[in-house]
């Protein structure tokens, strides 16, 4: 088991509330993690000491072998932590394919060019294409992203994250205020991500949680409750009480 | 139907034209007036770019101030001919802006507003107090290039306006190139959403620091002709009253543009002086006017212009 992301002791307070607590968690390469838990369990904190948009008070943050934990975003990104954030978080005057292939010119380090324009870069119109066709925006590569309806610019913020061709994929409550019909459609985005990618996902849907998930971790006041694959999370008297509540209570819906 | 960019370059060309037409035909006090506008075309144009990163400066007439203090120094005091001070002036402002972009950049908005405003007002009180350049008095007998090798006489009044003309219109149109490329899509991206561009991996830093490093020799380059234009050298060039007027300028013809900072710096010069001619209290008339175009058109009469044509190209 080859482990892709790693989390040692890791801690973080604001003031006196502690967001994150002691957290100690190994994130195996190739699967499809989910964290779980309450408002207010510090997921959302933990996403942002992985992805390097807080540093820790103390503790440890590794990518596979290498030690991140005093990268920043902008350098973590570059070894391969891609994150979409859980508000949409897009270039808002630009188009579709206008993103995508910024977000690829970053990625390729093209970026400090002053003698031609960014338009000439057929080469990453390409790679920008295939990306919108994997979060399902082929239809919508002219359309400026401040036009597209919510659900749209939700899909093209996996896009950007995608365009960073991550080793880990951090994605933060990805349907978070989607139709049914667009939380089913990111289902089957996710779903559809190749499987070598590592994925970490804040995510309320359970249906969709225990649908995509290969591990689940349950958040609580900042600590680990518990980690276990679906069949056991659904399965525990610990979560049921904490968490779940009448939702596991009934496993049918829960499927 | 027209994109914004050619819509530009269009109001650019049309600029181009009535000022060429305006160095040749009109009287030399117009003439004068039309390189006074050239050179504040020259420094908003610098200031417009910076806001493509999404950075408004308050201090830029201290960076307007180096290049003209380089250049006037150089030339006056030291004996160095035009020429090389010119150079001088533009490195002094490049390396001035990069040092002070190091502190500047970190920060945004209105913390960014008070940072260049204090760092201008550091290089003011010191031309100021300084008998070096003779303090508040300021320094006068700085000359013009000396062109009279390819057959220009810069001491014309009318040859300097159209060679200043043409000195802006080649920074416009090197910005114009330069805000599509890679580079200058990555400010404008930073500018839309900087957050974003650090989370894709690129230097949101690095890239603030070089776009304050080339607005910082563009204003530089703009200081060394207004020493020129003027034959004198006095602190105020680097007062914040240069620094507002400059904005006021860029505001007027419309922030991010380009285009709409040579406007806003035509208009700027024009009202100037029809008002002070005909009142004493103009600057009042002027207030008024920068607030009824501040609130009729929030973007400028560029960007009010550019907006009748949609919002995209």
């Amino acid at each position: 088991m080859t482990i892709a992301l790693e989390t040692r002791d890791l801690g973080k307070s604001f003031g006196s509330l502690v967001a994150t607590r002691n957290v100690t968690l190994a994130f195996e390469a190739g699967l499809r993690h989910a964290i779980i838990g309450p408002n207010g369990a510090g997921k959302t904190t933990f996403f942002n000491l992985l992805a390097g948009n807080l540093r820790p008070d103390g503790g440890r943050v590794l990518l596979g072998d290498r030690d991140v934990t005093n990268l920043g975003l902008a350098q973590r990104a570059r070894l391969g932590i891609a994150r979409s954030f859980q508000r949409n978080n897009v270039f808002m005057d630009l188009t579709v394919l206008e993103n995508l292939v910024f977000a690829r010119a970053v990625r390729e380090k093209r970026t400090a060019v002053f003698w031609r324009s960014l338009r000439s870069y057929g080469d990453l119109r390409e790679g920008a294409e295939a990306i919108a066709e994997k979060v399902g925006l082929t239809g919508d590569l002219d359309t400026v992203a401040r036009s597209l309806s919510y659900g749209g610019q939700r899909q093209l913020e996996v896009g950007l994250a995608l365009a960073c061709d991550p080793k880990v994929l951090l994605l933060d409550e990805p349907t978070a205020g989607m139709s049914p019909e667009e939380t089913a459609r990111m289902r089957d985005l996710i779903r559809q991500l190749p499987g070598s990618l590592t994925m970490v996902i804040i995510e309320h849907d359970m249906d969709l949680v225990m649908d995509i998930a290969d591990r689940i971790t349950v958040l609580d006041y900042g600590s680990v409750l518990t980690q276990g694959t679906p069949t056991e999370i659904r399965a525990s008297e610990l979560v049921r009480e904490r968490y779940l509540g009448g939702a596991a209570a009934n496993p049918a819906g829960a499927s | 139907m027209a994109s914004r960019v050619f819509l530009r370059r269009v109001i650019g060309a049309g600029l181009l034209a009535a000022a060429l037409a305006g160095c040749m035909l009109a009287s030399y006090f117009t003439q004068d007036l039309i390189a006074e506008a050239a050179i504040l075309a020259v420094f908003a144009l610098s200031l417009d770019f910076l806001a493509t990163c999404g950075l408004v400066s308050f201090g830029h007439a201290g960076l307007l101030g180096v290049g003209a203090y380089a250049f006037g120094g150089l030339t006056v005091l030291a004996g160095y001919s035009p020429g090389t001070a010119l150079a001088a002036a533009v490195l002094g402002g490049l390396i001035v802006a990069m040092a002070a972009g190091v502190f500047a950049v970190r920060t945004t908005g209105a913390f960014f507003i008070m940072v260049t405003l204090a760092m201008a007002e550091m290089f003011f009180s010191w031309v100021f107090r300084d008998r070096t350049f003779k303090g508040a008095d300021g320094m006068g007998g700085v000359p013009r290039l000396d062109l009279s090798a390819i057959g220009v006489d810069l001491n014309d009044a009318s040859t300097f306006a159209i060679f200043v003309v043409l000195l802006c219109a080649a920074i416009w149109l090197a910005l114009e190139f330069l805000i599509v490329s890679p580079f200058g899509r990555t400010l404008d991206a930073i500018r839309q959403n900087a957050g974003r561009v650090s989370a894709l991996g690129g230097s949101v830093f690095a890239y603030r620091l070089a776009a304050f490093t080339i607005s910082g020799g563009i204003a530089a380059f703009a200081g060394a002709f207004k020493v020129q234009h003027t034959n004198f050298l006095s602190p105020d060039l680097a007062g914040w009253l240069a620094s507002g007027d400059v904005l006021i300028a860029v505001v007027i013809g419309g922030i991010g543009t380009l285009v709409g900072g040579i406007l806003g710096a035509a208009i700027l010069v024009f009202l100037k002086d029809f008002l002070s001619s005909h009142f004493g209290h103009w600057y009042l008339f002027l207030g008024a006017i920068f607030m009824m175009v501040a609130i009729g058109l929030p973007r400028g009469i560029v960007g009010w212009v550019l907006e009748l044509r949609g919002k995209r190209p």
